[in-house]
């Protein structure tokens, strides 16, 4: 796959944001002020799905949901301009693997709960079926939180070349 | 302010040489990241209780009574004690790095103007706050406050992510 790498690391794109002095840090600011919002949105629907928030209608928190969906594409956004100046620092690392696949988890949590409340048809959750929908969302965050802080430190290669 | 800069080159040489510092210096880069995943956990409590409560006081998810989200308050205040211990770590660490970034300054004023709030919050707004049921309205006193709340501590947060990837650095 190097030759896949280095055909995006040579892209005027890739070349022009590794060069430029604000686009690496705006990126990564955009980026973690974005997962903070997803995941900090999630928290108010984790802990009523866990049974912290008993007198907050899980309903209610599904108005929150917008932010959700807006930091994800928000972070989607500014991770894949991260992704493209530095392709093989990103894909070499098992890490960024972990952290897709927790990602999408939490997403499928959320859209579960989601699914659960206000439609006529939808399927009453059992009480122990949502404390470990809950307690999963929280600790599916904390692998994205601790995988994305953990990728500028366990990378193998920054780049093709080096 | 260069004054202040000079003066301050003082204590932060100081910081730089005591013990604590030392000892966090000597530790493996992953010590360091592990305190900055806790940093992101921290923000990520306080920013999810921050979000919730004060869009609610601003009129979003009126269904929900706001004294009871304010129960998400205490997880936020954690997160705040988490990253005073935490974001202390980093400064003590490293002095210069920190206390001579402009962002950073201002991250520190934006916090004291967020702590401020916080006290005219629970002064004046609070009671009404706490009596107001599901579907109110809360009065603008209360949203002029959650507002400022709302600002001040989103910019804590780019500033903080502007210290951390070296916008000025």
């Amino acid at each position: 796959v190097d030759p896949f790498f280095a055909w995006i690391e040579d892209g005027a794109f890739s070349t022009a944001f590794r060069e430029s002095e604000f686009a690496f840090p705006l990126s990564l600011t955009a980026h973690v002020f974005s997962v903070a919002l997803v995941a900090g949105t999630s928290l108010p629907v984790a802990l009523r799905l866990a049974g912290y928030l008993r007198g907050v209608p899980l309903a209610g928190l599904m108005r929150y949901l917008p932010i959700f969906w807006i930091g994800l594409v928000v972070s989607t956004v500014s991770g894949g301009l991260l992704l493209i100046g530095y392709p093989t620092k990103t894909l070499t690392n098992p890490l960024f693997y972990v952290k897709v696949a927790a990602i999408l988890a939490a997403i499928w949590v959320m859209w579960t709960a989601r699914r659960s409340v206000g439609s006529p048809t939808a399927a009453e959750l059992s009480p122990a079926r949502a404390r470990v929908m809950g307690l999963s969302l929280i600790g599916l965050w904390a692998v994205v939180i601790a995988a994305g802080r953990l990728l500028a430190y366990t990378y193998s290669r920054l780049m093709v070349g080096f | 302010m260069e004054a202040f800069d000079e003066w301050l080159h003082g204590p932060a040489t100081w910081i730089a040489t005591t013990p604590l510092s030392r000892f966090i210096q000597e530790q493996h880069a992953y010590a360091f990241a592990t305190l900055e995943t806790l940093h992101l956990i921290g923000m990520t409590l306080m920013l999810g209780a921050i979000v919730a409560f004060d869009l609610r006081v601003l009129g979003l998810a009126k269904s929900i009574p706001p004294a009871a989200l304010h129960r998400l308050i205490p997880w936020g205040v954690a997160g705040f004690i988490l990253n005073v211990v935490t974001g202390s770590l980093f400064v003590i660490a490293h002095p210069h790095q920190y206390l001579f970034d402009p962002a950073f300054r201002v991250k520190m004023v934006l916090i004291l103007i967020a702590g401020l709030n916080v006290l005219a919050f629970y002064g004046t707004a609070f009671a009404e706050l706490k009596a107001a049921p599901a579907g109110a309205d809360l009065p603008l006193r209360s949203q002029v406050i959650t507002a400022v709340s709302l600002v001040a501590w989103v910019g804590v947060l780019v500033c903080g992510g502007l210290v951390t990837s070296g916008y000025f650095g």
